[in-house]
């Protein structure tokens, strides 16, 4: 083999590893959705279901999130939007020096880490309360109010960096020949500027809302008392964790994939009519340049959305969620059962032949591991825990040790407890 | 006052006084004066970076003059921004809207003055007959050829009804046969509106087809004003002369001044040569002789007023023409061109030959800056 | 001034300069110089609002140094010489924070040089697409992910235990291994996307010119591609660097429980602590740090600001 073979072979092999980095953990999350365990997990598969939508759907706390969370990406839009336009204007008049100024300067809440804008807008806005409205908590400390400011504060940089690029390919003579032909400045501005900038306000619209939607460091801090998906998804992912945050993660994936392929199929079109035009003015050429192998992806994409969704139907029409769960639950009792046993036994000779229990409790600790594997922890732990309490002779030590893996577990997830630390740590004043 | 398809539209005078354009210490027109008659071709004609884009800007209001004043139809334009001008200006790459179609590009001018949809259409369509394109108004500008571009950017300046149409160099965008069809077009559009037209450019055959006047410019300076012919056979400078047309060039020292001609001691010869009537020479001036190459004949024993001896280094054939190089023994070159006539015969590389021409067809001039390459 | 003032109205007319100066007032003046100068002099107060109200704007409402006092010393009767606790967060966040750059560049500085310069027509199209996607998924549904994988009971575990490689599950959250991963991974194609424009734009036959001359692939890399790429190195870096060090969510859900991110603490004042004065003390530490890192690092490989953000 050449050494330009092994080199393409290494290439090839990284750029899969690569993907499978980038893409693994989401595959992962998705299956979890569709598996009737409680706890997010694929490697012990129960029971192909879609009841974590269920439970998603009637979550009330995450759809008010998701309410709160359209309501201020829609402010933000409205708000950052029109200020990056501003912005991305009256840069390109500004003489050199002025210009690297304000650059800097609104660029910068993009480079400003999300919790001190968070922090600032928080900071400001209940003072101006204080001091202008003399209240406690008057308009301005609201918040929807700060969260939409400070959202807006660092995605107005994002929606002026794609004015600031559209604009580059403006020519100014546009304007001038309108000027010249009697139009005033503003229909200057509402005929030909507006016009050619409407793609990018498009795309800034976008940008700024689903900046906004997934924005959470800095939401943090400024939505006080009312909260939006992010930070109903934080607090969830925090203290306790089921799959219809799987499921949740799902449609949006879904989502985006169709948005990526809808977005590849207006390109495509678009660069289609380009083509074809360039090929009316000049016979024979343009349609060489017309991007054929994106046909082959976009199509493999929309097939394998349908296939997906035949194979699910098809699966749906012969397969009983109940009827599985109670074979698995069976499944999982003898499993449980025939362990228990053994476990027991082993622990017994083991006393015997030593007298010691804390052998024994150590087994026991790992036989709760062993089982956490199978079963949903929190729960299915806890069984453990009561089945070694109510079996073992040494059963309270037992207990004890496994309960303190079980806390152990919820102490690396609970950043309540976490906090507590953190405090304990922070305040021995 | 409408503008109704071939009838003679107003037109007005422009009048410059004094007018200086500075951006910072540099000077980009420096003191023009004159004055542009109603329903005049008017050419601006000078090399890149002269200054006549600038004096256009000024005309047409997007640049305020640092000095001087612009008058239009006796009215001072001090103040008065672009869109409140008499004027429509066509920018050298004619800045058509992209997003609008043909006939809304044209009547942009009504659309911004509110007039209706089917006024507006009505008057595009009279424009495109105007200019020559009937029935494509419905099409975008990206469709249309450079040369429809162009009657469409003509189309849509007349709209707007002005006194004066400014033109920034719009033929430079396109190839030679269409700018040498365009010009004649061009020519033919100004004289069926009958509207003032200024145009811009760099390229003499241009202003010396449309024009009625032109302006030549160097370095912000206006050299010379008048038309086509004067310009081309009495140039007031240096510049001028070698600025417009083709000149072979002798430099030396004027020796003798008699009467209408002069004399001049340079490298090649001492050579008589005609003065200028406006911006005569002294004996003893540094001074340089113009000779067209077309003025230059073959000697064939005949002696000439002018005579020398040079050797062929060039020939290039063009059909009518013959256009020979050749180098004097005092090494200036000499471009001559001889009409075909069928008898002219092919002379060899590297033969010595003898040519002339007569002191009425040679200016001598100042010595002053010359035109670069 | 005066003179750009009358220049701008006279170019824009008068509802669009009222419009443009207006909008970028608001936002450069009271979105972002304001907030943050308040913040900075909240720094520099006491917290009289949750201690004594009754004292906030009377005498003893006076600058005080002592919510950056506590970050470097602890309360007054701290044993240890300085802040334990909070200093080694700080120090751990940043050097951290500097890691998950370095890890980033590493991965992605092969890819964006592939799309960019490898990769064809439909195939780097189709790639540069999916590289997009996951970024468009909620930061914390991806730190979410990291979790199912890294669990005491998560995939990874499963997999090497049912391989046989483990006997014992790895506590990779604990390990901290779960946050870097989910760190690298949250801000990957905000080192690629800069760097892959950058060398986007470099002459294909500069690279074949080197190739032609005998040098290298890595000669090639070092001595034309990254010199070429540097400003989108840069600035991926600076983004990668600014958000993990700033980073919440992937600390909050990912963190081991005895490593804390130092956004926790600040999170922690403002939070269960109530004593913003000193959550903005910290913060101000955090975001001073930073920059001047960044400035700094940027002044060493000399680019520019005004490269950033391209």
């Amino acid at each position: 083999m050449t050494s330009a073979g092994v080199m393409r072979i290494a290439v090839g092999f990284y750029i899969l590893l690569f993907f499978a980095y980038l893409f693994g953990p989401l595959v992962v999350m998705s299956f979890t959705a569709f598996n009737s365990s409680e706890f997010p997990s694929i490697s012990p598969w129960n029971c192909i279901t879609g009841e974590w939508f269920d439970v998603l759907v009637k979550d009330k706390h995450l759809m008010g999130g998701l309410r709160s969370s359209l309501f201020v990406g829609i402010g933000v839009v409205l708000l950052a939007v029109p200020i990056g336009l501003a912005a991305s204007l009256l840069l390109t008049q500004l003489q050199k020096r002025a210009r690297s100024v304000m650059y800097t300067v609104t660029i910068s809440p993009i480079l400003v880490p999300g919790v001190v804008l968070g922090i600032s807008t928080l900071v400001f806005w209940e003072r101006i309360d204080r001091v202008v409205l003399g209240a406690e908590d008057g308009f301005f400390y609201d918040g929807y109010f700060m969260t939409i400011i400070g959202q807006s504060t660092f995605i107005a940089a994002y929606a002026m960096l794609v004015f600031l690029a559209r604009l580059q390919r403006f020519d100014p003579g546009l304007e001038e020949a309108a000027l010249d032909l009697g139009a005033t400045h503003t229909q200057v501005f509402r005929k030909i500027l507006l016009p050619f900038l409407k793609p990018a306000i498009a795309s800034a619209a976008v940008l700024a809302f689903l900046a906004s939607f997934e924005n959470y460091n800095t939401t943090v801090f400024t939505i006080v008392s009312e909260s939006t998906l992010t930070t109903v998804l934080a607090s969830k992912v925090r203290y306790g964790i089921n799959p219809s945050i799987s499921a949740l993660a799902v449609i949006i994936i879904g989502l985006t994939l169709i948005g990526a392929v809808v977005y590849e199929y207006l390109k495509r079109k678009e660069e289609k009519a380009a083509s074809a035009l360039a090929a009316e003015g000049l016979p024979g050429m343009g349609t060489a340049s017309s991007p054929r192998p994106m046909r082959i992806p976009v199509g493999a994409l929309t097939g394998l959305v349908a296939v997906s969704l035949l194979a699910g139907l098809w699966f749906a029409q012969g397969y009983d969620v109940d009827e599985c769960k109670v074979r698995v639950a069976e499944e999982n009792r003898v499993r449980f059962e025939a362990l228990k046993q053994q476990k027991l036994a082993e622990a017994k000779a083991k006393r015997e032949a030593s007298g010691e229990s804390a052998e024994a409790a150590v087994e026991a600790n790992q036989a709760g591991r062993q089982y956490q594997n199978i079963f949903a922890p929190t729960n299915l732990g806890q069984q453990v825990d009561s089945a070694a309490e109510t079996e073992t002779e040494t059963g309270a030590e037992a207990a004890v040790e496994a309960n303190q893996a079980g806390r152990q577990y919820q102490s690396i997830f609970d950043p309540g407890n976490l906090g507590k630390q953190v405090d304990s740590a922070v305040e021995n004043e | 006052m409408a503008f109704m398809g071939y009838s003679r539209s107003m037109s007005a005078d422009v009048q410059l006084d004094n007018v200086w354009v500075q951006f910072g210490d540099f000077v980009a027109v420096r003191d023009a004066s004159l004055t542009i008659e109603g329903g005049e071709f008017f050419s601006f004609l000078g090399p890149s970076g002269c200054g006549k884009t600038t004096l256009l800007r000024a005309i047409s209001g997007f640049q305020a003059p640092s000095q001087g004043r612009v008058l239009i139809g006796g009215k001072d334009m001090a103040g008065i921004g672009p869109n409140h001008r008499p004027t429509a200006l066509i920018f050298q790459n004619l800045a058509l809207f992209p997003l609008m179609r043909v006939w809304e590009n044209i009547s942009f001018a009504l659309e911004v003055k509110g007039v209706d949809k089917t006024a507006r259409r009505k008057k595009a369509d009279e424009l495109l007959e105007l200019v020559a394109l009937p029935g494509q108004g419905d099409k975008m500008v990206h469709e249309l050829s450079g040369g429809q571009k162009q009657r469409v950017a003509v189309a849509r300046a007349l709209c707007a009804e002005p006194e004066v149409l400014l033109l920034d160099e719009p033929l430079s965008a396109l190839d030679l046969k269409l700018r040498q069809h365009m010009r004649t077009e061009l020519r033919a559009i100004q004289q069926r509106a009958g509207i003032t037209f200024i145009y811009i450019t760099h390229d003499q055959g241009e202003a010396l087809t449309m024009s009625d006047r032109i302006a030549v410019m160097r370095q912000g300076v206006i050299d010379q004003i008048g038309d086509g012919t004067t310009v081309y056979d009495h140039p007031q400078t240096a510049f001028v002369a070698s600025f417009v047309g083709e000149n072979n060039v002798f430099s030396g020292r004027v020796a003798e001044v008699s009467g209408e001609t002069a004399t001049v001691e340079t490298q090649a010869g001492r050579f008589g040569a005609r003065l200028s009537s406006t911006a005569p020479v002294t004996s003893g001036d540094e001074a340089i002789v113009f000779v067209r190459p077309e003025s230059i004949r073959f000697s064939d024993g005949t002696a000439h007023e002018n005579n020398l001896t040079a050797e062929l280094i060039q020939q290039e054939f063009e059909g009518h023409f013959w256009h020979l190089v050749l180098r004097t023994e005092s090494g200036d070159q000499v471009r001559m061109s001889v009409m075909n006539d069928g008898s002219t015969g092919v002379h060899d590389i590297g033969s010595r030959i003898n040519i002339g021409f007569s002191a009425q067809s040679a200016i001598v001039l100042a010595r002053g800056e010359l035109a670069a390459d | 001034m005066l003179g750009w003032l009358r220049w701008f109205l006279a170019r824009n007319g008068v509802a669009l300069s009222v419009y443009m100066l207006g909008a970028v007032a608001l936002w450069v003046i009271i979105m972002i110089v304001l907030p943050q100068l308040f913040m900075l002099d909240f720094s520099f107060r006491h917290n009289w609002q949750q201690m004594d109200p009754s004292k906030m704007g009377g005498p003893e409402d006076v600058y005080t140094l002592v919510n950056y006092h506590f970050l470097a010393y602890g309360s007054p009767n701290n044993p240890d010489p300085f802040n334990v606790v909070d200093v080694t967060v700080f120090f751990r966040t940043i050097i951290a924070a500097v890691f998950v750059t370095i890890f980033d560049l590493a991965i992605c500085y092969p890819i964006a040089y592939y799309l960019a310069q490898v990769a064809r027509g439909g195939k780097a199209r189709l790639l540069v697409l999916s590289l997009i996607i996951p970024f468009w998924v909620n930061e914390l549904l991806r730190a979410f992910a990291f979790r199912i994988l890294f669990g005491e009971e998560g995939t990874i575990n499963a997999m090497l235990m049912g391989l046989g490689i483990l006997s014992q599950p790895i506590d990779f959250v604990r390990e901290d291994v779960a946050l870097y991963a989910g760190l690298g991974y949250a801000y990957i194609l905000l080192m690629i996307f800069p760097i892959y424009n950058v060398v986007e734009s470099l002459d294909k036959n500069q690279i074949e010119a080197a190739r032609d001359m005998g040098a290298s692939w890595l000669r090639i890399h070092r001595r034309v591609v990254i010199p070429f790429a540097k400003p989108g190195i840069t600035s991926g870096c600076t983004m990668v660097f600014m958000l993990s060090a700033g980073a919440l969510a992937a600390p909050q859900i990912l963190g081991g429980p005895s490593s804390l991110w130092f956004t926790q603490i600040i999170y922690q004042w403002f939070n269960t602590g109530s004593n913003w004065p000193r959550g903005s003390a910290y913060a101000i530490v955090l975001m001073l740090t930073c920059v001047l890192l960044v400035l700094a690092v940027m002044k060493i490989f000399k680019v520019k600001i005004g490269e950033i953000g391209r």
